[in-house]
């Protein structure tokens, strides 16, 4: 595979200087802490606001039609929304998830919380609006909030389709994802040229590739932000507990009692991320989770102090 | 990044390990006690590849036995279960069925199957090597009939496991089911053959401990020295010394 060098044109590095220069200006939160403390950031250009914390479906929710199972996933998703949750993350690469969330919501019922995002994904085949119908009987829902291309697989085409659906009226907004930082550079571009309302991509306080161009290009854009592998597939937290390192004395400064409000603060504190979606099979860590979208945030200085702590341990 | 020095091992596994366990579970709730027959029909197998008196028709009888249970785990465990989890389960659970046809091919019309016992073919000491190979394949059959079944009750036993419902045994459940017959093999069959029929059950062994690797399952490490001593002994019995008739 050939890699292309892209060398920053004087315009782009003036319009590369800007946007760290106007995501360096943008408040601290650009969110707003609703009922709870619980915060919320707005999605760009709409008049609606998402909590910073979600929740992904990636392994965990791929239960098949276990009795036992389906039912601790569906009391995962009422327990989710009972704590102020509102976006789950799913796609058809993973294997029964749409299944178990469509169980989980026929018991339930839709609330007005969820905001449901989904993927169209190539090699589930099938065209895309076909995925998306598909989808939709799985989910047991009329339409989705956000339908994502997956890993950004066959983009253009599906992107069309996409922006077809919005246009008709049968999606909120449409995106892009990626994952373990692979393809920014066609990100990048993608974040350029085509008109998108969110992108997914791997961002977590290991892994923050994305700092340097995504986020402030995306804040420039006024492109909603989530961030995937928020724990890096859970070897942040296994490592950190696996050390018992304890948490630094400063961290409850910014309400963090357990070391995942102490990453996820970490990730949705960055002014251009919108959302984070921690996957877990456990209701107590999915209350750790939800604790992190509460008041207070870190501020810009404690996010590098955070940073610093977790490459020195 | 390069995208592909990007993904792991566990990027190609979609379920958690409870999900995992839960399924082997469910299928041996569901089954019980298909279980004693399949063990009897496993221990059959062993006794009918190791005491028959006429060598050729050891072969024959044990592939008989072993079709029908590698059609069963395709259907149940592959095609029913497994597929529910991860989308390339429909096509393990083909690659079982084809497994089932050639055994009851080999069963039909012997072959390829040995008329003389490897370890009493060409010198004394090819003869030697391939009574190791045989050996190591009876040592297989035993673990994939006792020792793997006996794993869940003694992760119960020492509160690492949760149920006894999670063994694993030979004709309800993939692992055991392929230990065994890579046993049987090595003691009944030898050269490409022995290599034809080991193939696929060898194939299911590396891509199911890969599996458990990830999903941090104990289980791991005995399909990873049961596929190496399995290699050994395929080697053992391919070698010129035992290719003479």
């Amino acid at each position: 595979m050939q890699h292309r060098v892209h060398r920053l044109t004087r315009r782009q590095s003036l319009k590369l200087l800007a946007a760290a220069m106007a995501a360096s200006l943008l408040p601290a939160f650009p969110g707003f802490a609703a009922g709870g403390g619980r915060w919320q950031k707005p999605i760009p250009n709409s008049n609606k606001a998402l909590p910073v914390i979600g929740m992904g479906t990636w392994r965990t929710f791929n239960v098949g039609n276990d009795a036992k199972l389906l039912a601790a996933r569906t009391e995962l998703v009422k327990t989710f929304f009972e704590l102020g949750g509102g976006l789950i993350d799913s796609s058809p690469m993973y294997g029964s998830a749409p299944d178990v969330m469509g169980h989980a919501l026929s018991k339930l019922g839709i609330t007005d919380n969820l905001f449901a995002a989904e993927k169209v994904w190539s090699p589930a085949g099938g065209s895309a609006r076909e995925q998306v119908a598909d989808l939709q009987k799985r989910w047991n829902i009329p339409q989705f909030n956000l339908l994502q291309v997956h890993n950004l697989s066959d983009w253009r085409e599906h992107l069309a389709v996409l922006r077809e659906l919005k246009a008709a009226g049968k999606v909120g907004y449409i995106g892009i994802t990626t994952s373990h930082g692979r393809r920014h550079d066609e990100v990048e571009q993608i974040m350029n040229s085509e008109d998108i309302d969110f992108v997914q991509l791997t961002y977590n306080i290991t892994e923050r590739e994305a700092e340097s161009r995504l986020l402030p290009l995306a804040a420039e854009k006024g492109v909603a932000v989530i961030a995937n592998r928020p724990y890096n597939g859970g070897s942040l937290i296994k490592n950190l507990k696996r050390r018992a390192e304890p948490l630094p004395g400063w961290a409850a400064e910014w309400g963090c009692t357990s070391w995942a409000e102490f990453l996820l603060k970490f990730i949705v504190s960055h002014p251009a991320i919108s959302c984070a979606i921690p996957a877990t099979t456990r209701i107590e860590h999915l209350q750790e989770n939800m604790r992190a979208g509460l008041n207070p945030m870190p501020s810009a200085a404690a996010r590098k102090q955070m940073a610093r702590f977790i490459e020195a341990v | 990044m390069n995208s592909f020095a990007s993904y792991q091992l566990q990027d190609f596994v979609p379920f958690s390990a409870d999900v995992y366990f839960r399924l082997l579970e469910r299928i041996s709730e569901t089954w019980w006690p298909l279980h004693l027959v399949s063990l009897t029909l496993g221990a059959a197998a062993l006794m009918l590849a190791l005491f028959v008196r006429k060598y050729e028709q050891r072969g024959r009888l044990a592939c008989l036995l072993m079709a029908p249970v590698w059609a069963f785990v395709a259907v149940v465990f592959f095609i029913q279960h497994y597929a529910q989890l991860n989308w390339a389960g429909n096509y393990v659970g083909y690659a079982f069925l084809a497994q089932a046809i050639l055994l009851l091919w080999l069963a039909l019309t012997g072959f390829g199957l040995s008329k003389t016992p490897a370890t009493k073919i060409g010198p004394v000491a090819g003869s030697r090597l391939a009574a190791i190979g045989v050996a190591i394949g009876i040592a297989i059959a035993v673990t994939g009939l006792i020792v793997q079944p006996l794993i869940a009750p003694l992760l119960v036993a020492t509160d690492s496991g949760s149920s006894w419902w999670q063994a694993q045994v030979f004709g309800i459940h993939a692992d055991p089911t392929a230990i065994t017959t890579l046993g049987l093999m090595l003691i009944l069959l030898r050269g490409w053959r022995l290599w034809l029929v080991a193939f696929m059950p060898m194939l299911w062994l590396l891509l199911s401990g890969l599996t458990l690797w990830v999903l941090e399952a104990v289980e791991a490490v005995l399909l990873f020295s049961v596929l190496a001593a399995a290699l050994a002994g395929c080697g053992l019995l391919s070698g010129r010394v035992t290719k003479v008739t």
